[in-house]
């Protein structure tokens, strides 16, 4: 099943483009990392699964409903917005009862108990008023979670907590995998990374690729190795002839990049020359594209 | 609607609102038969040396009295109370939580009106009440129909404006644009009082109707125009606000 699926998806502010042509499906169960530099159109998008913007055309179905047709969809969702606002009188419970109450969630105590404990606010009995920026992305979550929703959407959710705190909530967003689906906007690569099975990167409103990661890191690869041995200008004189050696590029005192057509034959050519010319081998490493590599690539075309 | 009209009502007792309106309602409530007591021997002790003949004070004067604060002072402060009651929310984004839970926009909207014009009629009655009881102790010849009768046309008055500030509260994106809004509408009723024909459908022609039954005596069929209209442009003003707000794209 698609839990949300865009179709021609655009959304203008006078004339002022913020999202063009989003056609972008997201599959259950999947966690997916929504990428883009700031001004992108993350949030605007998110805005419109939400029905808190209407599209100016195009349109998006969650959990099969049009969003032009209705908000019911709303109730199987839990949203963290990326600069959680809450009524600051209440406590952390009384707002989370608040929140069950309006969600239809009978006898929560319970539930809101386990929640404040599982994202580490059990024991903050001040009000909200009072909390850091990380406090309440925690409680932001727990919102989120507590009418346990079919799909989350979280906007920034890591932004502002510390490494600890970082880790806790991903691994918390980890354990969702094939449960929920997690829609995750972010700016921070290495979460995607490691959390997320598909990603879309989105510019200047349009989305430029939409894949699994691992597809995505295929497509991007460039076969590249990294060496180092304790004469470079020897190895660089003897391997510049070699036909599928693409560039060549110096990395510290005795490294090596070299970005090659065809990685098979060079495995064996290039450590042929390396005993030849009796060179000290010190390392040899095949370079995979990080997602970072991929995003500077794909948003700097 | 209940569960969220418990939210407002919570807010205003956390954020210590609540108080501070029932001390308001209840200091004009007593005050006003007091004042209206003391205030012409007040008069005489300091005008010394000039001759002031100043007529006995009677149950009007104290109706009168509290009358005229409740259209200015507690009329002012509700408003004041009120208006940000929706904009607020969406500017600090709590009406996008809110929303996201699914909950029906038009039902939330009027869960604020519905809790503003309860607390109000509330307060009203009580503070009318505590009014009548000191005005009786001080002027035993208290009239009960024409000051009640009054305060009916004050709250058909407050409802009309309570109704306003939630359209002008829907409309505003913060308590300031709010503010302007219902500010401008009121400028408007009040130019369009001078002209005679509009005058008995004008709202803002209540508040000055409720000091002349207290004068001159209740007289129904003079105001039943002006009640009527008023309590459509209510209705109105709500509907407005809820459909705006259902409507409106938030942050």
């Amino acid at each position: 099943m698609t839990v949300i699926k865009t179709e021609g998806l655009s959304k203008y502010f006078g004339k002022k483009k913020a999202l063009e042509d989003l056609n972008l499906e997201v599959p259950e169960g999947i966690i997916f990392g929504y990428l883009g530099p700031n001004g992108a159109g993350k949030t605007t998008t998110i805005r419109l699964l939400l029905n808190l913007a209407r599209p100016t055309s195009g349109t998006a179905y969650v959990l099969g409903e049009d969003i032009r047709n209705g908000r019911s969809y709303l109730k199987k969702v839990g949203f963290l917005p990326d600069v959680p606002n809450f009524y600051n009188f209440f406590t952390a419970r009384e707002f989370l009862s608040f929140i069950a109450d309006i969600s239809g969630i009978d006898n929560p105590e319970k539930k809101i108990g386990k929640i404040l404990e599982l994202i580490g606010l059990k024991n903050e009995k001040g009000r909200i008023g009072g909390y850091s920026r990380g406090m309440r992305q925690r409680l932001g979550l727990a919102q989120a979670l507590l009418p346990d929703p079919e799909l989350l959407i979280l906007d920034e959710p890591t932004s502002s907590l510390d490494p600890q705190g970082r880790k806790e909530i991903l691994d918390l967003i980890c354990s969702f995998k094939g449960k929920k689906t997690v829609f995750f906007s972010t700016h921070i690569l290495s979460d995607v990374e490691r959390i997320c099975d598909r990603i879309g990167i989105l510019k200047e409103g349009r989305l430029l690729i939409e894949d699994n990661i691992e597809d995505i890191k295929k497509r991007y690869t460039r076969h590249r190795i990294l060496i180092e041995v304790d004469d470079t200008e020897k190895l660089i004189e003897k391997v510049n002839g070699l036909s599928q050696i693409k560039s060549i590029e110096r990395r510290n005192n005795n490294g090596l990049v070299l970005e090659v057509s065809d990685i098979l034959p060079v495995q064996i050519d290039i450590p042929k020359i390396i005993v030849e010319e009796n060179l000290i081998l010190k390392k040899w490493e095949i370079l995979e594209p990080s997602l970072e590599d991929i995003f500077l690539e794909v948003t700097n075309k | 609607m209940i569960k969220l009209m418990k939210k407002e009502f919570y807010e205003f007792v956390k954020t210590k609102k609540l108080i501070a309106i029932i001390a308001i309602f209840i200091f004009f409530a007593i005050s006003s038969p007091i004042m209206a007591k003391i205030m012409p021997e007040f008069i005489k002790t300091i005008s010394i040396g000039i001759t002031i003949i100043v007529p006995p004070p009677t149950w009007k004067d104290a109706f009168l009295q509290f009358f005229k604060n409740l259209n200015q002072m507690i009329f002012l402060i509700l408003v004041l109370i009120f208006i940000g009651s929706i904009a607020e929310e969406k500017n600090r984004r709590t009406a996008s939580l809110v929303v996201t839970r699914g909950v029906d926009r038009r039902v939330w909207v009027l869960s604020k009106f519905t809790f503003q014009l309860l607390l109000t009629i509330s307060l009203s009655l009580i503070s009318f009440f505590i009014c009548y009881y000191y005005s009786v102790i001080l002027f035993p010849d208290t009239e009960f129909f024409p000051s009640f009768s009054s305060l009916l046309l004050f709250l058909v008055y407050i409802t009309f404006v309570i109704s306003l500030t939630i359209l002008s509260s829907s409309a505003g994106n913060n308590i300031i644009q709010a503010g302007g809004i219902f500010i401008l509408v009121f400028i408007v009723l009040n130019i369009l009082n001078i002209f005679p024909s509009l005058k008995p459908y004008n709202p803002v022609n209540l508040s000055s109707m409720e000091t002349q039954w207290i004068v001159f005596g209740v007289d129904w069929n003079s105001a039943v125009k002006t009640v009527i209209s008023s309590l459509i442009l209510s209705i109105a003003s709500l509907v407005c606000g809820m459909l705006y707000f259902n409507y409106q794209e938030l942050e």
